[in-house]
């Protein structure tokens, strides 16, 4: 917020770095902004001061009445510098009120106010069609690969004794026997299910609970939908 | 010395509102030649540059300094184009004379203080490949060479047709050379 204290050796630093690499207050043309800061000011920076030494000298470079040529109009103090620093003592003419930084759009306080009451109505409407909209149901699709004992074991059984696991929040979907080796077979099977209320552990328990068929379960794949 | 140099001659007269006098270059370091259509030719930056703001219908002579002492600085600053900015080709090259630079902008605003001449200009146009190369990081570095580019880039008439340098600052970066 501005550079604080001009006359203070703590504002003057503020407007050192914040010249360090400009030449001028605003933009690249000396201005009324230059004007102000200068004029606030009570004598040279000190030599340590580099930046603003420089800018100092540049500005008393030219005469009173270039100075009043120059463009822009004077705004109060403490509506130049870097915005949000560290907050201006108190007194002085320090107006350290909302915008102080560079208005790119170059509108002034009551198109500010306008924009600011748009987007407050707008963060309203967004929060109120927010809370209308029912919760996201995660849910994921999981394969799940199930393997027999032996040959011998009737898949068809297998199958039968997995779709017979019933929960709220799973649905199965398609399976197929895809072959392992020496005859083998595994079943894989397809389901989706309710993150929150169905979860692998509970599958596969339930399955391997079919101890007469099943030998293993894993999971083959996991996506969330 | 540098590619488009011609270029930079075409641009410089039209900055300078001179017509359009026909420029080519000679040799294999390019040196620019001025041909100024009474039979009469220009060779090389400085000269050409001189004679452009001198024979300036737009009162490009005040670039070239008011005062003797001004003037000296400009003729100076060309010869440190020609001499040192266009063949510090190396990356060490161009730092060491990023770095000589940078010290000596920390007080100025302009080459020559506080008044835009022609040496801006020049320098400008020389420093430009220079400053293309140049990383954001390395950019803050030399922040006086940096913050007199901006400003000479942001002159008015003065790009042209060169492309405009973004100049950052982060504050991740802290500037080591005041």
């Amino acid at each position: 917020m501005g550079f604080g204290n001009i006359k203070s050796k703590d504002g003057q630093k503020q407007l050192n770095d914040f010249l360090a690499d400009r030449s001028y207050i605003e933009g690249y043309v000396p201005s009324q902004g230059d004007v102000v800061v200068f004029e606030a000011m009570s004598g040279a920076p000190s030599a340590d001061l580099c930046h603003a030494l420089r800018w100092f000298n540049h500005i008393s470079s030219y005469n009173k009445q270039e100075r009043q040529s120059w463009p822009g109009v004077k705004q109060p103090l403490g509506n130049y510098g870097p915005k949000g620093g560290a907050a201006a003592p108190a007194g002085g003419d320090d107006d350290d009120d909302d915008d102080d930084d560079i208005d790119l759009f170059g509108s002034d306080d009551e198109a500010d106010a306008a924009a600011e009451k748009l987007k407050e109505e707008r963060l309203a409407a967004y929060a109120a069609k927010k809370s209308k909209k029912p919760a996201l149901i995660a849910k994921s699709m999981i394969i799940l690969d199930v393997k027999p004992w032996d040959d011998e074991t009737d898949m068809s059984e297998v199958e039968k004794s997995v779709r017979s696991i019933q929960t709220d929040g799973l649905v199965w979907g398609t399976s197929k026997l895809v072959p392992l080796a020496y005859g083998i077979k595994k079943l894989q099977i397809s389901c989706v299910v309710e993150d929150d209320k169905v979860g692998t552990d509970f599958l596969e328990e339930s399955i391997t609970a079919f101890e007469d068929y099943v030998q293993s379960v894993d999971v083959a794949a996991f996506n969330k939908l | 010395m540098a590619v488009g140099v011609e270029e930079e001659v075409k641009s410089l007269a039209n900055f300078l509102g001179s017509p359009a006098y026909k420029v080519t270059t000679q040799g294999e370091i390019k040196v620019p030649q001025l041909h100024t259509g009474n039979g009469k030719t220009l060779t090389g930056l400085a000269t050409i540059s001189k004679f452009l703001a001198r024979s300036s219908p737009s009162g490009g002579a005040k670039l070239l300094g008011t005062t003797p002492e001004d003037q000296a600085e400009i003729a100076q600053w060309l010869e440190y184009r020609v001499t040192i900015v266009d063949r510090s080709v190396e990356k060490k090259d161009a730092q060491a004379m990023l770095k000589e630079l940078n010290s000596y902008l920390l007080d100025k605003v302009y080459f020559l203080g506080f008044h835009f001449s022609l040496a801006d200009l020049i320098m400008y146009h020389g420093l430009h490949p220079v400053m293309c190369r140049l990383s954001f990081f390395e950019k803050q570095q030399y922040q006086n060479v940096s913050r007199w580019f901006d400003q000479v880039q942001h002159y008015p008439g003065v790009q042209q047709h060169l492309p405009q340098l973004v100049f950052l600052r982060n504050t991740l970066y802290t500037s080591s050379d005041h």
